[in-house]
C-alpha cells in the first residue's frame, strides 16, 4: 500500500479507470433497462434516466467515464426510442442534438468533479503536511535530549513519505549521533533522497531515506515538505545543544558558589572546636598552674564534646562529599526505623540537655531496607536541627508510624517553624534559614538528610507543626529486599 | 595478668591504646600488620584482641578466620562508622563485638570486660543467673522479675536464653533468628525486633537507655547486664 502525501498529488483529471469504465457501461445499460416499462409514454423518461447515469458516471469516475457513458447513452437512446426500434441509426438531428446534450453534461460534471477531487487532495495534502510539521515542532520543544528528538524525527517521516527507511547521522559539539528506523514488510532497494540538516549557517549532518523498491522517487513537493521537517529537527538540535551549554554554565556557577560556601563554612566549623580542644589541652599541660579537680573536668569534658562535634562534622562533610561524587549509595540491610530511632535518641538524649525528646513508635514496624548507619545520620541531623531551634525547655517530638507500603518518621519541633518561601531552599547545601541568621548549625544536616532519603527511594519535607514549630517529615517505601545481603555475603 | 593484643596500623592509636590500657592494668602487645596480628595471637596466647579492620596487608576479616581455625580468644574490632557491611562481615567471621572510630576508652573496656567475661569457665553453664533483680534459672526455664515470675512466651524464653548465654557478645540478627526460630529463618527481622520489644517491655528494659538489651540497629543486639552474686 501506498498512500499519503506522495499519492495526494493527481493529476487534474485522472485517465480512465477500471472501475470509471465499468461504471460508464453499467450506469447507462442501468438506465436503459430501468426505463424499458416507461417506454410506451415517450423517451422524455428515459433520456432522464441517461442523464443521471452520465452524471453518475461523472461523479464516481471522473470526467473520462462521464464521457463515455455519455456517447453510450447517444447511442443507447435512439435504439431503444428511434423509429424502428432497435436498429442503430444517426441521421436526424434530434439524436445529434440529444448526444451533443450528453456530451456537455457529461463535460461539464466531469470537469467539476475533478476541481473538486484535486480540491480535496490538496487540502488533504496541506492538513497532513501541517500534522506532521506540527508533530515535529511539538516534539522538539519538549526539551528532550538530542538523542530522543533524532528516535523521533525519523520514525515519523517513514508513513507520511511512504518509507522504507529513514536514517540521520549527525554531530553536534563533537558528538556523534545517528538514529535509524525502518517500515517492515517493505522490500529496500528503491530511490533514496539525502537532505542536509541546516539551521542558518549551521550543518549537522544529513537525513538519508530510502523508497520502497520499484516505487518512483520524491517529487519536488514531497522534498521540499522532507527538508522543511529537517530544517526543524537541526533547529530543535540546535537548541539542545544551547540548552546543554546553559546548564553547564550554570552548574560550573553553583559547584564555585558552593566550593566557596563550603570552603568559609569548614574553615570555621572545623577551627571552632579545635581552638576549644587545643586551649583546654595546653591549659592541662602546662604545670606551672593547678587546677581544681572540678576545673579539670569541666575541660575534660569541653574537650570530649568538641571531639564528637568534630566528628559529626567530618562524617557530614564526607556525605557531603559523597553526594557531589554521586557515591551516596546506600548499602541495604534490613532494619527497623524504630530501633535506629531508639539507638539515635538514646546517644543524643544526654547532649540536648536543655529539650526533652519524646518517643512514639507504632506497635509494629515494618522492616526496612536500609543502611542503617546513613538513616541514623538522618535522624541525627533531623532530631539537632529540631533542638537548635527549639526554645529552651521545649519538647521535640520523635514518631514513627507504619503505612501500607511506607514507614513515616516525623520529627516536631516548637520552634519558629519554617516560613513557607523557605521550604524548599532548606534543603540544600549550606542554605540557613534568612529568617535566623545567626542559626549555629553548619547548613549540612539537612541536605544530608535530603540526599540520604532521597537516595533511598523516599521523600523528605517540612510542614508546619500544629500549634506552631516546624515538622520535618521523611518516609521510606518497605520493600523486602531479595534475596537478603546478608545471606549472600555469609 | 590479662594479655591484650592490639593489631592496627595507625601508631598514634597504638599508643593512646597502649597507654589507656596499661593505665587499667593490662598487658599490652601491639603490632602493625595482619601477619603479625595472626602469629601474635598464636605465639602469645592474649586473653583479648583488639583489631583493625582497615590493615595494609590482609583483610581483618581473613585475620579473624585464621585466628578462630586455632583460637577463641575474644576479638573485638575497632572500625570506622563507614565500614558497616565490614563490621558484619567480622562477625559472621567470629568477631565478638565492634566499636566505632572514634571510640571513648570507657566504652571499649566494657566492651573488652564483657568479651572476656563470656571466655569465664562456667560463666555460661551456670545454672542460675542473677542480673540485679532479674534470675534465669536455665535449668527450670524459669524467669523472675524482684521475686515476681515473668511470663514469657517459649520464643521469647528462647531469645532470653539465647542473649543471657552470650553475654557481652554482638549477636547479629541471622544468628538469633536460626538459635531461637530455627533454619530457615534469617530474614525475618520485624519478628525478632517485635519480640525483642516485648520481652524488653515484660523485663522492664528502655531502649533508650538499656540497662539489659543493647540494639545495633541493622545488625543485631547485645547482652549487657552483669551477673550478680
Amino acid at each position: 500500500m501506498d498512500r499519503g502525501v506522495s499519492e495526494v498529488e493527481p493529476r487534474r483529471f485522472r485517465g480512465l479507470s477500471a472501475r470509471g469504465a465499468f461504471i460508464a457501461v453499467v450506469a447507462p445499460a442501468a438506465a436503459g433497462v430501468a426505463s424499458i416499462p416507461l417506454a410506451r409514454n415517450g423517451p422524455a423518461a428515459a433520456i432522464a434516466l441517461f442523464l443521471l447515469a452520465i452524471v453518475i458516471a461523472a461523479v464516481a469516475g471522473g470526467l473520462w467515464a462521464g464521457l463515455l457513458a455519455a456517447v453510450l447513452s447517444s447511442i443507447a437512446l435512439p435504439f431503444l426510442y428511434g423509429a424502428p426500434r432497435f436498429r442503430l441509426r444517426f441521421d436526424g438531428t434530434e439524436e445529434i442534438l440529444t448526444g451533443l446534450v450528453f456530451l456537455t453534461v457529461a463535460l461539464v460534471v466531469g470537469i467539476l468533479v475533478g476541481g473538486a477531487a484535486e480540491e480535496r487532495a490538496r487540502a488533504g495534502r496541506r492538513e497532513r503536511e501541517a500534522r506532521l510539521l506540527g508533530h515535529l515542532s511539538s516534539r522538539f520543544v519538549s526539551g528532550d535530549v538530542p538523542d530522543r528528538v533524532l528516535d523521533d524525527f525519523v520514525r515519523v517521516l517513514l508513513e507520511p513519505f511512504g518509507l522504507v527507511s529513514a536514517e540521520v547521522l549527525v554531530e553536534v559539539d563533537g558528538t556523534q549521533m545517528n538514529a535509524r528506523a525502518e517500515q517492515p514488510g517493505l522490500t529496500p532497494g528503491g530511490p533514496d533522497t539525502v537532505v542536509p540538516l541546516v539551521v542558518g549557517p549551521v550543518s549537522f549532518g544529513t537525513l538519508r531515506v530510502e523508497r520502497p523498491a520499484g516505487r518512483r522517487p520524491l517529487g519536488p513537493h514531497e522534498q521540499l515538505l522532507l527538508e522543511a521537517a529537517s530544517k526543524q529537527a537541526a533547529a530543535a538540535l540546535d537548541r539542545a545543544r544551547l540548552d546543554a551549554r546553559a546548564r553547564l554554565a550554570q552548574l560550573d556557577a553553583e559547584t564555585n558558589q558552593l566550593r566557596a560556601a563550603m570552603f568559609s563554612s569548614v574553615t570555621h566549623d572545623f577551627r571552632t572546636p579545635l581552638a576549644s580542644i587545643k586551649a583546654g589541652v595546653t591549659s592541662l599541660l602546662d604545670r606551672s598552674v593547678e587546677h581544681e579537680p572540678d576545673q579539670e573536668r569541666e575541660l575534660l569534658t569541653t574537650i570530649l564534646e568538641e571531639t564528637d562535634r568534630l566528628n559529626r562534622l567530618v562524617g557530614n562533610i564526607l556525605d557531603l562529599a559523597r553526594i557531589r561524587a554521586g557515591a551516596l549509595i546506600p548499602t541495604r540491610h534490613e532494619a527497623g526505623l524504630d530501633e535506629i530511632a531508639e539507638v539515635v535518641v538514646a546517644r543524643l538524649a544526654p547532649r540536648l540537655d536543655d529539650v526533652a525528646v519524646v518517643l512514639d513508635i507504632d506497635e509494629i514496624v515494618p522492616s526496612v531496607a536500609v543502611d542503617e548507619m546513613q538513616l541514623d545520620q538522618v535522624m541525627t541531623n533531623l532530631l539537632e536541627n529540631a533542638a537548635r531551634h527549639s526554645p529552651v525547655g521545649g519538647e521535640v517530638h520523635l514518631s514513627i508510624a507504619a503505612a501500607k507500603d511506607r514507614v513515616e518518621v516525623r520529627v516536631c519541633d516548637s520552634g519558629p517553624g519554617v516560613p513557607d518561601e523557605e521550604r524548599e531552599r532548606i534543603f540544600e547545601a549550606f542554605y540557613r534559614g534568612e529568617s535566623i541568621p545567626d542559626s549555629p548549625g553548619t547548613g549540612l544536616g539537612l541536605a544530608i538528610a535530603n540526599a540520604i532519603v532521597t537516595a533511598h527511594g523516599g521523600r523528605i519535607w517540612v510542614e508546619e507543626t500544629p500549634g506552631g514549630g516546624a515538622t520535618f517529615a521523611f518516609e521510606i517505601p518497605v520493600h523486602v529486599l531479595q534475596p537478603p545481603e546478608r545471606e549472600a555475603s555469609a | 595478668m590479662t594479655r591484650v593484643l592490639v593489631v592496627d596500623d595507625e601508631p598514634q592509636i597504638r599508643r593512646a591504646l597502649r597507654t589507656s590500657l596499661e593505665a587499667h592494668g593490662y598487658e599490652v602487645a601491639t603490632v602493625g600488620t595482619g601477619e603479625e596480628g595472626v602469629v601474635g595471637a598464636a605465639e602469645q596466647a592474649p586473653d583479648l584482641v583488639l583489631l583493625d579492620l582497615g590493615l595494609p596487608d590482609i583483610d581483618g576479616t581473613e585475620v579473624i578466620r585464621r585466628v578462630r581455625a586455632f583460637s577463641e580468644v575474644p576479638v573485638i574490632v575497632l572500625s570506622v562508622r563507614e565500614a558497616q557491611s565490614d563490621k558484619v562481615a567480622a562477625l559472621d567471621a567470629g568477631a565478638d563485638d565492634y566499636v566505632t572510630k572514634p571510640f571513648g576508652m570507657e566504652e571499649l573496656l566494657a566492651r573488652a570486660r564483657a568479651a572476656m567475661r563470656r571466655k569465664q569457665p562456667d560463666a555460661s553453664t551456670e545454672p542460675l543467673l542473677r542480673f540485679d533483680g532479674l534470675e534465669v534459672d536455665l535449668p527450670k526455664r524459669l524467669v523472675t522479675l524482684d521475686g515476681d515470675q515473668v511470663k514469657l512466651t517459649p520464643t521469647e524464653y528462647g531469645l532470653l536464653e539465647a542473649l543471657v548465654t552470650n553475654p557481652g557478645k554482638l549477636l547479629t540478627h541471622q544468628w538469633l533468628l536460626r538459635k531461637v526460630w530455627g533454619q530457615g529463618y534469617g530474614t525475618e527481622t520485624t519478628y525478632l525486633r517485635t519480640y525483642v520489644r516485648t520481652l524488653r517491655k515484660k523485663l522492664g528494659d528502655d531502649a533508650q537507655a538499656p540497662a539489659l538489651i543493647v540494639t545495633e540497629p541493622g545488625v543485631g543486639y547485645r547482652w549487657v547486664a552483669e551477673t550478680t552474686a
